[in-house]
């Protein structure tokens, strides 16, 4: 027997409502897929963001102030730690790389990170993927997303905390704070790292410190007295590239200005745990990134579930008003199918055509419900990733599959009910009608 | 021209053997709908039944046709009793013996000419051979319905019923059983209806009972069974 020629009849009887009933299965579904992908690539992007970040050193406060700072670039004002402590750390046997994370200034709305120019090039896991990393006082090295040309002067203005203007834009705000007179010169740009980094323009610490009027930490500052880069340029400089013009670890100035945070790489597990220990005490805090994500996940764990229990419960409900309807719809066809049984149709074809009819609505849904969760899931990737530089690649998994699958199984399981009652119909009460 | 002569039509004497249906009234209490004598209607005859609505003329059809069971009797094909097969057995013989015509069409609105014509075959196979493919739409043009591909939703009521007579005819049915298959046509369409059933189940070899009150359909047939005088509203 073949069912289909039936079953595509009673389909397009429904004319309009197919579509509809398909609609709402679909935005069932989507809702959920989409809440839980998110959830699960906003959980892998901010961890994959956090991991050069091994152990993060700071002045006591707030560790996950400390950690929006520093691993999602979300400046705010923090107290300083002894600057001196980066050169303790450099020497430190159990440390394998240090770098200062210094913030503050703003250019067209990217934030200015200063740092050292081997975190720039995060120890050399990344190359530079146009012009090279900053050697010198006033270069910067670009993010992935920075709008700024090679070979661009870049005025830095000083930031206000809790301030965000728009990525790539001048602000009034912006423009009242400019540090004139000073400027760094664009000689690189970094590949694409998919943090919030991608929107950082990255300039030798020293360059910071300088432009806030704290010296550059090193001994050949002393010597030279007060004759800050952007006064000598880069290339001015007279003396012979040496150990004056040195950027970098270590600091070796009697004067080390202080930095908001310091990242440690340790060179074993058992070093990074001692690491820790030791700098929770003595002025200063210190804590893995993954601490601090664990808590925040927790909360963004139970806003899931909530969200997850709704969509399930949204769900439930639409499936139970779907299959209302279309028992309703088969109570209306009871003439139809007895005429079927009538022409000779045994019974197994009329429950046949009932159950497969609703299948395919189920069905379809629950596929249009993937795909459109999955479009979903997208396009809040690309929000998130528009605000914060995050990137997120959600993937549709077992997780989404399987509850679309389960309902798709379940709703074909409740279309045994009008298959079953059509399959009992008795034939001459049908024709009646 | 006659669309299939099927000289291998394997043709059956109907025996309605003391057949009787009882029915309840509203009140719940049961009365006998009819009684029948002994009645043997042999291979290839036309027989109209008539009598007032309400006497059974339907009920017979449907016991005939296996859709109900008599109270008292049998119905029996080429002397197999078909009134004691299971629901399922039936179904097969009514798929492999009957033709039906209603009197409200009942065509599948969504499907096309050539479409309502084959249902039946999808009953029992999947694929229309070509074979059944051509039938299909020579019978809609012996009906007088040149396109195949047109909507039922979309023909006159002639029309419908014309497609249910060659819906009918489709799986080269025995018996064909109409039900009033005049009354919902106006007085052309209903002529033109009763010429097209007549001919074609006389073409086709096939035994043809209609329950009609149409005087002028009933005019035609040969044989004529009146329900009115049947032994009725009797306590059972």
């Amino acid at each position: 027997m073949n069912p289909f020629p039936m079953v595509l009849a009673d389909l397009r009887a429904l004319r309009w409502t197919a579509p509809a009933i398909v609609l709402l299965v679909a935005l069932a579904i989507a809702t959920g897929v989409a809440i839980a992908a998110q959830e699960r690539a906003l959980r892998r992007g901010s961890a994959a963001a956090a991991d050069d970040f091994d152990l993060i050193i700071g002045a006591p406060g707030s560790q996950t102030q400390l950690l929006m700072s520093t691993v999602y670039v979300q400046p705010d004002a923090l107290p300083l730690v002894d600057g001196r402590l980066l050169n303790t750390l450099f020497k430190d046997e159990r440390v394998a790389q240090v770098a200062p994370i210094a913030f503050g200034d703003v250019s067209r709305g990217y934030p200015i990170v200063g740092t050292t120019a081997a975190f720039a090039g995060r120890w050399d896991r990344i190359k530079p993927s146009e012009g090279r990393l900053f050697a010198a006082e006033g270069e910067a090295v670009l993010g992935a997303d920075v709008l700024y040309r090679m070979s661009d002067t870049i005025t830095p203005s000083h930031g206000v905390a809790g301030r965000v203007a728009a990525p790539g834009q001048t602000d009034a705000e912006e423009d009242s704070h400019k540090h004139e007179g000073h400027g760094y010169t664009v000689v690189g740009r970094l590949p694409r790292l998919g943090s919030p980094w991608d929107r950082a323009i990255l300039v030798p610490i020293e360059s910071v410190w300088e432009i806030h009027g704290l010296g550059n930490g090193h001994a050949s500052e002393e010597t030279k007295g007060d004759s800050p880069f952007w006064k000598q340029g880069p290339a001015a400089g007279s003396s012979p590239a040496g150990a004056e013009e040195r950027i970098g670890l270590p600091f070796d100035g009697k004067r080390v200005p202080g930095v908001p945070a310091i990242v440690v790489k340790p060179k074993s597990v058992a070093g990074a745990y001692q690491l820790r220990a030791q700098y929770r005490q003595g002025g200063t805090m210190a804590f893995f990134p993954a601490e601090v994500l664990v808590s925040l996940y927790g909360a963004l764990g139970n806003i899931r579930d909530i969200l997850v229990v709704a969509s399930a419960l949204n769900t439930v409900l639409i499936l139970a008003s779907v299959l209302l309807l279309l028992l309703a719809v088969a109570g209306l066809r009871r003439r139809r199918y007895a005429v079927l049984r009538a022409l000779g149709a045994p019974r197994s074809y009329v429950m046949l055509v009932v159950w497969l009819g609703q299948v395919t609505l189920m069905t379809l849904g629950c596929l249009l419900g993937l795909g459109l969760g999955a479009l979903a899931t997208q396009a809040v990737s690309g929000l998130v990733a528009q605000r914060t530089g995050l990137l997120l690649s959600p993937a549709i998994g077992l997780e989404e599959l399987l509850p679309a699958l389960g309902l798709a199984l379940i709703g074909s399981l409740f279309a045994l009910v009008p298959a079953a009652l059509a399959y009992r119909q008795q034939v001459v009460a049908g024709l009646r009608g | 021209m006659p669309a299939s002569p099927s000289p291998e039509q394997p043709s059956g004497r109907l025996t309605l053997e003391g057949l009787a249906l009882d029915h309840r009234d509203a009140d719940g209490k049961p009365f006998r709908l009819f009684e029948l004598p002994l009645l043997t209607i042999e291979p290839g005859s036309c027989i109209g039944i008539s009598g007032p609505s309400g006497c059974g003329k339907s009920s017979l059809l449907h016991l005939i046709a296996g859709l109900l069971r008599p109270s008292q009797g049998r119905v029996l094909w080429s002397d197999r009793a078909v009134s004691d097969l299971s629901e399922s057995g039936r179904d097969r013989w009514r798929r492999e013996t009957i033709g039906f015509v209603f009197q409200d069409f009942h065509l599948i609105p969504e499907l096309d000419i050539a479409a309502n014509v084959a249902l039946p075959a999808c009953f029992s196979a999947w694929n229309l051979s070509a074979a059944e493919k051509e039938r299909a739409a020579a019978l809609a043009r012996r009906m007088g319905l040149p396109d195949p591909r047109r909507r039922a939703a979309l023909l006159s009521r002639g029309e419908q019923q014309r497609v249910a007579i060659a819906r009918a005819l489709f799986t080269r049915p025995a018996l064909i059983l109409a039900d009033e298959p005049t009354a919902s046509l106006d007085t052309g369409h209903a002529a033109e209806v009763a010429d097209l059933l007549l001919e074609t189940a006389m073409e086709s070899g096939a035994t043809l009972i209609c329950a009609t009150h149409d005087p002028a359909l009933l005019a035609r047939f040969g044989q004529r069974l009146d329900l009115s005088h049947a032994p009725q509203r009797r306590a059972a």
